[in-house]
């Protein structure tokens, strides 16, 4: 099951690259992968918890490479956003977009490299999936996009190289130290490593990961790589691409080093406010929606790293909502930018104007992206105030000055939302320049189906939330625990056996 | 002294007022005592004005009458009198604007073409052109100046 | 021929709008004249002069019938005696018989009437609860912007505030709530505010009175135009200037009828008349100044947006904002989805191949429609030229003068840099023909 989630796309890429197909067979490509997706909801265990549909195949052995897969809650909400983010970013794409072939080809094999690596159970097969996405999103930043494309590739190449290598550095590590010497996560066991060679490593990881989310001060590779590739493109790296690194987060930090994790809580939950109060700030001083939207992006990352550092069963179940959240919302948000930007020629914000008029301007798309603008915000109702409710919730009891901070930040959101949407949307148009031609039907259809799900997983957010909500108790757990043994070993406190050890309790406290 | 209407009606080229004074029944009013001032159009005077004009005003007389006591001044007023003012009050309520220099002698948009005809009850001038009354907004719009800013 | 006449006689203009100036020295429009300008503004004539014929007769029956009933909620459904209400300037009776249409309804406007956008009979109050209909919100919306900005010549304006007018509206509105204690009463209570329904009414009237004569004016130009006997802007103006002067004698009244009799308010023998009491206010009243619509005008007057002189209103035709059109809580949206039912076949073939075709067809005939009330408002001025001042080709050079300063007077109403009035008039907009 979860090979075909990798080698379908793969498979498709390259049919694209032998010249055949062209766009409804891209968009047959990438809708196969959804039925799969839709089996693997449909019989994933949720009283099970922990790695379903797990499969290994020793590849290389000599170098401890694995074919290892497995799938637990945040897994599959990771492979699902991606299918979904694929179709919609191959519907996204102009009709008339140049190349086709290769362009939807390196959308597939993205997609298909990215599924390997939130499916990979093997360090070194996650490395190998991570630096295979960056061929086709390189070609995709540099080939399709604004002017400024090139740079903004050679830009994130350079940024991601250096991800990569602090991220190989930790995984090489974490195999000569460890015992065994092992790149299978399963196997990995890090008790021998003393606590600061622990702190180093998981740095080393934040780095990389942060790199990828990206985090600041790593993100100025956003604004460009974001602003200048194409619409579909810019929804997969801020969507997708950047999961990657927040999921790497969870995965091999978080879950690797629940102690070291502990110890640097503090730290990185105010680092997570900084980075809140800093993506919005910096949005509010953009001129360009596009931009806007993307370093709204780097705010929203903060808030999923205040969760992570919190490591509450809610603010872990937060913060991985928000990364679902955050991938339809940002998606939304690149779709309508990018169809303003096709229909009116620009994206500047001192000369975008009255879009919300019914008959000569883009209503419907004006509509969305308030809604959009909305969600983003966190206003209840829309799936990103599940996210973020979670989140504050689940760490406001641990960090209550960054929480405030973070509260603050949303509403910096919706302060940097109503600019683009007072002049953008409202007021008047040109009577010069206003002949803008309609949307047609068709160019609705990826922003209507992704307002669908934030509406819904608004109303009904216990179908978002009850898959990861096992592996966030599970996680919290492993943190609590190695906390209350640091305090004893402290000497300050007896350790505490944790009570109420049931995934589906809320108020598991950890001290 | 022959009053007003027996100069209008003896003189040529006035059919059209005397058939219209007659339709607003003013024959009387002009042969009072008055006394009165007349802008007397002429038979090409009324010629000017687009066809169905006149046809309206008779089948309405008291818009005909209207318009025909907007060629009367009360008062016996010569052109030198006149040359003293801008504009004087017609009989109905409208002013009447006067430009008098030298010989140029003017009543609204009118050439006055014969002036100073004396009457037993007033003064006759005849004007070549039928005026009508200038609402107020008139002369604003004459006088309104380009605003600085718009020119160039 | 002018034109060589006043260059020779006169220096060019130096305004702003020069060419403008000149072309209305030459007896031309501000509209300029192509082909294309033309089929709009005959086109829009034609779709105006359907709703209006029902604008008209709904008017005078809400003057003479619905006079000051306080809930007049019946107000839009037209009694069938209005519809067969004879024009007075159209049919074999008529008064003047320069227009061929015929007296009764026009028969498109009854067919409308009847099956409505819906193409299907239904109880009329159905269609008009669905806004399938004649909208006449927007006759009211000119009809109250004429009662509200008082003052603009003519002798009705002082007349409305005389002690005559005040007995003859305390007759008719005794008469009116006779036989009724709870309406005598009100009357008793709040005597001004009958008044004031008594004015409105008597708007209602006027309005009423000055649209008998363009539905049949519009109706003929439309005419004309299918026939290939107007074949330029300036022609098409030309033929308004000479309607305007035939019928400029037009008494305007206002009469009542209660229980089968006739009570005057406005009689006809006060000499009002159509041109003096109606035409020139109207224009004055909807082309230039109406009042600023929700939506498409900030109300903030601390930030001086509102002008603190009803002078200087400029929210009329003339300086609409036609993109708005569509959106909720304007007026004109009303007008132009009536308009919308009535165009002829070859702007509907026009407006589709142009922006967003059958989408946007309300913005496009509304930027036709300003283009023909541009027309109208040029032949208005041309009218007061030729009343006031002098003819165009007047030996004269100090004649010519006066007509360049009256022009040119006229002009500085769309120059005017207070409340953005340049930028809201249209007039630069209308000289170029990718304005749609």
């Amino acid at each position: 099951m979860l090979s075909a989630l990798i080698v379908l796309p793969i498979l498709g890429s390259l049919l694209l690259f032998l010249g055949l197909g062209g766009r409804k067979l891209a968009v047959a490509l990438a809708g196969i992968p959804l039925v799969i997706l839709l089996l693997l909801f449909a019989n994933f265990d949720l009283q099970a918890g922990g790695l379903q549909w797990v499969q290994r195949w020793d590849w290389i052995p000599s170098i401890g490479l694995s074919y290892s897969l497995g799938l637990d809650g945040l897994s599959l909400l990771m492979v699902a956003l991606n299918g979904l983010l694929t179709l919609i970013a191959v519907l996204t794409a102009e009709p008339e977009v140049k190349r086709p072939n290769l362009f939807y080809g390196c959308i597939l094999l993205m997609s298909g490299s990215v599924n390997g690596a939130f499916v990979a159970q093997n360090l070194l097969l996650f490395f190998l999936f991570y630096e295979l996405v960056l061929i086709p999103i390189y070609l995709l930043i540099s080939i399709w996009g604004s002017p400024k494309r090139d740079y903004a590739a050679i830009k994130f190449l350079i940024y991601t190289a250096v991800s990569a290598i602090f991220l190989l550095g930790a995984f090489l590590a974490l195999y000569w130290l460890g015992d065994p010497h092992s790149f299978e996560l399963a196997e990995i066991r890090i008790a021998s490593l003393r606590p600061a060679a622990q702190t180093l490593l998981l740095l080393a990881l934040i780095v990389a990961f942060g790199i990828k989310m990206p985090l600041v001060p790593f993100h100025t590779w956003l604004p460009d790589a974001y602003g200048e590739s194409s619409p579909p493109v810019a929804m997969l790296l801020g969507g997708v691409l950047s999961k990657l690194g927040t999921y790497g987060l969870f995965r091999f930090g978080l879950q690797l080093f629940p102690q070291a994790w502990a110890d640097l809580g503090g730290i990185l939950a105010w680092w997570g406010a900084i980075a809140v109060l800093s993506g919005a700030l910096a949005a509010i001083a953009q001129k360009d929606i596009k931009r806007m939207v993307a370093y709204s992006s780097i705010g929203h990352m903060g808030y999923i790293l205040l969760g992570m550092a919190a490591a509450t069963p809610i603010s872990l179940t937060g913060a991985m909502v928000q990364m679902v959240s955050h991938g339809l919302i940002l998606a939304l948000l690149f779709d309508l930018v990018g169809l303003v930007e096709r229909k009116v020629g620009t994206r500047d914000l001192n000369v975008l104007n009255g879009l919300l008029n019914p008959l000569r301007g883009l209503p419907t798309v004006s509509a969305l992206l308030i809604l959009g603008g909305m969600a983003s915000a966190g206003i209840p109702g829309l799936v990103g105030f599940v996210a973020e409710f979670l989140i504050f919730q689940g760490s406001y009891q641990d960090f209550p000055l960054p929480t405030l901070i973070s509260i603050c930040g949303t509403g910096l959101t919706a302060v940097y939302f109503v600019i683009l949407l007072n002049r953008t949307c409202f007021g008047r148009l040109d009577n010069r320049t206003a002949y803008y031609p309609r949307v047609h039907g068709w160019e609705r259809i990826p922003g209507l189906i992704l307002t669908a799900l934030i509406v819904w997983f608004g109303i009904q957010p216990m179908n978002l939330v009850k898959w990861p909500q096992p592996l966030a108790f599970t996680l919290s757990t492993q943190v609590a625990q190695a906390q209350t043994l640091i305090l004893a070993s402290a000497g300050n406190l007896a350790p505490v056996t944790l009570s109420g050890a049931d995934p589906g309790n809320w108020e598991t406290s950890r001290n | 002294m022959p009053d007003i209407v027996d100069i209008a009606v003896s003189a040529e080229g006035f059919s059209t007022l005397v058939t219209a004074v007659k339709a607003a029944n003013l024959v009387d009013t002009l042969k009072s005592p008055g006394p009165f001032t007349v802008f007397a159009p002429t038979d090409a005077a009324f010629a000017k004005l687009p066809p169905g004009t006149i046809t309206t005003l008779v089948q309405n007389i008291p818009q005909l009458t209207r318009i025909l006591c907007y060629h009367v001044v009360p008062g016996r007023l010569k052109k030198a009198d006149l040359a003293k003012y801008q504009s004087v009050g017609s009989v109905e309520g409208s002013p009447i604007d006067l430009t008098i220099e030298g010989d140029v002698f003017e009543v609204n948009n009118a050439t006055v073409i014969q002036a100073d005809i004396e009457a037993d009850n007033g003064i006759i001038h005849v004007i070549d052109t039928v005026i009508l009354m200038r609402p107020h907004w008139f002369w604003p719009i004459m006088n309104s100046a380009l605003a600085a800013s718009a020119r160039g | 021929m002018t034109t060589t006449l006043t260059t020779r006689k006169l220096p060019p203009s130096t305004h702003p709008f020069a060419d403008v100036v000149h072309r209305l020295e030459a007896g031309g429009s501000m509209l300029p004249d192509t082909p294309e300008n033309l089929m709009q503004i005959i086109g829009l004539y034609k779709a105006y002069a359907v709703p209006m014929d029902f604008y008209w007769r709904d008017l005078l029956y809400i003057a003479e019938q619905v006079f000051v009933d306080p809930l007049p909620f019946f107000k839009f459904i037209i009694p069938e005696e209005y519809l067969k209400l004879a024009n007075h300037y159209a049919g074999d009776n008529a008064d003047l018989r320069i227009w061929r249409g015929q007296a009764t309804a026009h028969p498109e406007l009854l067919e409308f009437m009847e099956k409505g956008e819906l193409k299907r009979k239904l109880p009329r109050i159905l269609h008009h609860l669905w806004h399938d209909r004649i909208n006449m919100e927007f006759a009211e919306e000119c009809m109250r912007a004429m009662l509200w900005h008082r003052d603009m010549g003519g002798l009705l304006d002082p007349y409305m505030d005389s002690e005559e007018y005040k007995q003859n509206a305390d007759r008719a509105i005794r008469a009116y709530c006779q036989g009724n204690p709870l309406l005598m009463g009100l009357y008793k209570l709040f005597p001004d505010m009958f008044l004031e329904l008594c004015r409105q009414a008597t708007m209602y009237s006027v309005l009423g009175l000055f649209w008998e004569v363009m539905a049949p004016v519009f109706f003929e130009i439309s005419d004309l135009y299918d026939e290939g006997k107007i074949t330029s802007v300036p022609e098409a103006m030309n033929f308004l200037v000479n309607g305007i002067f035939a019928i400029a004698g037009r008494p305007i009244y206002h009469r009542v009828r209660i229980r089968g009799e006739w009570y005057d308010i406005v009689p006809k023998s006060k000499g009002f008349t159509w041109l003096y009491e109606a035409a020139f206010p109207y224009v004055e009243a909807v082309f230039y100044r109406t009042s600023p619509f929700r939506g498409t005008k900030s109300y903030n007057a601390q930030a001086n947006e509102v002008p603190t002189n009803q002078l200087d209103f400029h929210y009329g035709i003339l300086y609409a904002d036609k993109f708005p059109v569509g959106t909720a809580g304007i007026p004109p949206t009303l007008l132009h989805q009536d308009m919308y039912h009535f165009l002829p076949q070859y702007l509907v073939e026009y407006y589709r191949k142009h922006c967003r075709g059958e989408e946007d067809m309300l913005i496009q005939l509304g930027v036709s429609f300003q283009r023909s009330m541009y027309n109208v408002t040029s032949a208005v001025i041309q009218a007061g030229r030729a009343a006031f001042l002098y003819p165009l080709d007047d030996p004269n050079p100090r004649h010519l003068m006066m007509n360049r300063r009256y022009f040119e007077g006229q002009l500085n109403r769309f120059t005017r840099p207070e409340y953005g009035i340049r930028e809201a008039a249209r007039l630069a907009y209308i000289q170029d023909q990718n304005y749609r």
